[in-house]
């Protein structure tokens, strides 16, 4: 009889528990500032080198209106792919024009889109690297050739634009070859800044906005890149199928000066309206 | 509660084994099935209990029909009257003695639940203990709880799986009385899964010898041991009888018993049992000693007048197993080839068979 | 701290485990108690997800289930949205890839009853039911505990299937274990130093539990 209680009251004791957890979520969040992502907030899928800006524009945008967006940073190919297979994004900031017209062209959005910013890259370079900076590489061309060099960052070019531009830039100086043996994929861009900034690299060739954010500059120092050297990162971005009209909002603020100010201090260029 | 009634019993299947068994346990016996590991024994018993199938098999006790493959009867274990106590004796971990028995009344009115359990504790002795888990009890103990948690079910007919297996053998004596005392009080019929002779010469009146899942012989055991026609012991059990007799008088001031079974009347070392009281008796072929003549000055306290029936080869080439017939009922005695011819000894003529008062195995 | 993810991952746990129970029970007892010929095969299909890369899952599950699948355009036109990318998705990815975990204790829990009290339960009277209900439960019950708990703590520190199957929508199925990665990727160190510390206190935890119950259950024996 003792036993069966005692059982008895552990169950109970879990059962309450196992409710507790179903509204620490809700909860929680609203005991602190931090909003609980609003559950109708537009879902926002965005290129990782927007992080910061796009973070700013966002709170921004929040302030304004009152509208949280939710947004998920990735790859802007990984999105592309996963939008193809039903994810329930409304709004798709891509580094790159191909994968908005990829999706376009399947008729999983509204139109083609238009291009919002156009990017940059950088080579970054922690404290302490031994690697030196330059928009040639130069440093980093001797280093190769003397076998010094160590660990190197970038995107997945497979299916990061910010990736694929670093490759072009290192094919442009000639430095592929030697360097391949070297590099560091990132599944994202943000994801090979922070492998650059770690300090198990020597460096990495990042987005200029992730460089610029207060995060990383406050890590290392950077040499911003030559455009010849790379296909222009056109970003582009699209309302997908069934957005919301809180996501139609968010597009158009991202047409704003307001928005564009915020975007122009994140070392992007801007197209002309 | 049900009254004791006869089991009738046909089974038969090829897969997992060959079976193939029919047999009767006559109502309020003990009926003993007897034979080595894996003779399908225990698959039997559980075959009677419900708890295993096969296609073709008919069960019934007294008018009910329990399993017959023919009409797709089939009634579940747990709606049978059966009472089932198994080798390991299968108490719930988890319950005091007393839940089992609460348990195993759910059939009665939960009212009379209660004094049931209570009455049931007594008749095991186990009233102090009600509160423990098995974990807790004796080998004897838990042998116990078993058996009245078997009872419980009012049952039809009483299923033990090598009831004393895992008890001492001290132990295994005095629970073999308490079993006997308990069928004869409730007149129980009973079905007893043993591959140990002793339970069946102590406890059974019926017999069915299993091997290799075939009835090899089947009967009462006084007709079956006194005619040692009991397969599968005879080569490494020596020839037994297993009577079923009566105390007549007891002597008290030479210490000594007066039994009967049949005809054959018995002087043995006093017998803890009234006057009157049933008794198991065993006497050992190689205990009794034929005579042409009476002797004189031995401390033999049974010299009876016997007849041979007939001379069988025994086990061993240099000995012979006499049948003989005392009083009308049989006896068997082992001697050697040489003594046997030296006796002449041939079915029809009269001898004497001389029988320790001390050989006599009798349980009461 | 994400709040949200934490209580996103808490309720992912408790769904899987209120629903993966009882299935896995079923599926516990028929390997526990029957001897049949495809035993080893369902045994060997069960352990499957202990030992392929959570990907795998992932990626099979998004052939199986995806927009594209008659599975998936089904549960699209009952719920009104797909089923991958969702929460939904992501429990039933979950009780797939948390089915060893619960199977197997069980399973063991089950099997360690011995046959004869099972046997005496049906004779004792015991319906089918009542003897699972009266029986079967109390005696596997650490067993039950111990898939519970190994179930709950497996689905809070799920991330390949997680991420593969249900994106990284924050409030929908951004677990803890996903924000920790978002958050290491935003050089938010802190937040996902806080997280990482929170789910290695309910592991320790679990682990701590499912000892506890390991060793009640022997001396019980």
């Amino acid at each position: 009889m003792n036993r069966r209680r005692e059982l008895l009251k552990r169950a109970l004791f879990a059962g309450a528990l196992l409710v507790a957890a179903w509204f620490v979520g809700p909860v929680a969040a609203g005991a602190t500032d931090r909003p609980a992502a609003d559950s109708n907030g537009p879902r926002v899928a965005a290129a990782s080198d927007l992080q910061f800006a796009l973070d700013e524009v966002l709170a921004q945008f929040r302030r304004d209106t009152g509208v949280a967006a939710r947004v998920t940073y990735g790859s802007s190919g990984n999105f592309a792919r996963q939008i193809e297979q039903g994810a329930p994004f409304e709004l798709f900031l891509s580094a790159d024009e191909s994968f908005v017209f990829m999706v376009a062209d399947r008729g999983l959005s509204r139109d083609r889109g238009e291009l919002y910013a156009i990017g940059r890259i950088v080579l970054f370079v922690p404290h302490g690297s031994p690697l030196t900076p330059d928009p040639q590489l130069e440093d980093l061309a001797r280093r190769l050739q003397s076998g010094e060099a160590g660990r190197l960052a970038i995107a997945n070019p497979e299916h990061a634009p910010y990736g694929r531009a670093a490759e072009q830039a290192l094919r442009a100086l000639g430095l592929w070859q030697a360097a391949q043996p070297r590099l560091l994929y990132g599944e994202n861009v943000a994801q090979a800044a922070q492998f650059a900034s770690s300090g198990n690299a020597d460096g990495g060739i990042v987005a200029y906005s992730l460089a610029l954010a207060p995060a990383l500059r406050e890590r290392g120092t950077f040499a911003l890149l030559p455009e010849v050297l790379h296909a222009p990162l056109r970003q582009r971005m699209v309302l997908l199928k069934g957005a919301s009209p809180d996501a139609r909002r968010l597009y158009d603020y991202l047409r704003s000066p307001a928005s564009r100010a915020i975007l122009a201090r994140y070392g992007f260029v801007l197209p002309e309206d | 509660m049900g009254a004791s009634a006869g089991l009738q019993v046909r089974l038969r299947q090829s897969v997992p084994f060959a079976l193939d068994v029919a047999f009767e346990a006559p109502a309020g016996s003990i009926t003993a099935l007897f034979g080595p590991s894996g003779s399908g024994k225990t698959t039997v018993l559980r075959a009677i209990a419900g708890l295993h199938r096969m296609n073709d098999a008919r069960v019934s006790c007294g008018a009910e029909l329990w399993t017959d493959t023919a009409t797709r009867t089939y009634q579940p274990p747990h709606r049978r009257p059966v009472g089932f106590v198994f080798q390991d004796y299968g108490l719930f971990p988890h319950l005091t003695v007393r839940e089992q028995l609460a348990l195993a009344l759910g059939h009665r009115p939960a009212d009379e639940r209660p004094a049931r359990i209570d009455a049931l504790l007594q008749l095991a002795s186990l009233q102090g203990l009600s509160d423990r888990h098995p974990a807790a009890l004796s080998g004897g103990q838990q042998q116990r709880a078993a058996l009245v948690r078997a009872l419980a079910r009012d049952p039809a007919v009483l299923l033990l799986d090598e009831p004393f297996a895992a008890v001492d053998w001290a132990l295994r004596e005095s629970l073999r009385r308490e079993l006997v005392a308990l069928q004869r009080s409730l007149s129980l019929t009973l079905v007893l899964v043993t591959h140990d002779f002793e339970d069946v010469a102590k406890l059974a009146s019926h017999l069915v010898v299993l091997d290799r899942g075939t009835v090899v012989a089947a009967g009462s055991v006084e007709e079956l041991t006194s005619r040692n026609a009991v397969p599968g012991i005879s080569g490494w059990h020596e020839p037994a009888v297993a009577l079923d007799a009566r105390v007549l008088a007891h002597e008290a001031d030479r210490q000594l018993s007066l039994i009967a079974a049949g005809g054959l009347r018995l002087e043995v070392p006093t017998v803890p049992a009234p006057v009157g009281a049933p008794v198991r008796v065993q006497l050992a072929a190689r205990d009794v000693i034929l005579a042409s003549h009476r002797p004189e000055g031995l401390s033999l306290h049974n010299m009876l007048e016997a007849r041979v029936i007939a001379v069988e080869p025994a086990a061993h080439a240099a000995l012979r197993l006499v049948h003989l017939e005392v009083g009308g009922t049989r006896v068997l005695s082992l001697v050697t080839a040489d003594a046997a011819r030296k006796l002449s000894l041939a079915a029809g003529k009269p001898v004497l068979a001389l029988i320790k008062a001390v050989a006599v195995e009798a349980f009461a | 701290m994400d709040w949200t993810a934490l209580g996103l991952s808490l309720r992912l746990g408790v769904v899987t485990v209120a629903l993966l129970l009882p299935i896995a029970f079923v599926l516990a007892r028929w390997l526990a108690f029957r001897r049949v010929r495809g035993r080893g095969f369902v045994e060997a299909l069960v352990a499957l997800p202990l030992i392929l890369p959570p990907t795998v899952v992932g990626f099979y599950l998004l052939m199986a289930f995806g927009r594209g699948s008659p599975v998936g355009a089904a549960f699209e036109s009952v719920l009104g949205h797909p089923l991958v990318f969702s929460f939904e998705g992501l429990v039933l990815a979950s009780l797939l890839v948390n089915l060893p975990f619960a199977v197997q204790p069980m399973q063991n829990a089950l099997a360690a009853i011995p046959a004869s009290v099972r046997d005496a339960a049906r004779c004792c009277g015991l319906s089918p039911a009542a003897a699972i209900r009266r029986i079967e439960l109390p005696l596997a019950l650490p067993g039950i505990a111990t898939a519970a708990v190994l179930t709950f703590a497996h689905t809070l520190g799920e991330f390949g299937v997680v991420l593969m199957v249900g994106g990284s929508i924050p409030g929908e199925t951004r677990t803890v274990a996903i924000a920790i990665y978002d958050r290491v990727q935003a050089f938010d160190e802190p937040a996902a130093a806080t997280m990482a510390l929170v789910l290695l206190i309910l592991a320790v935890a679990a682990l701590g539990i499912t000892n506890t119950l390991a060793r009640r259950a022997s001396r019980q024996d």
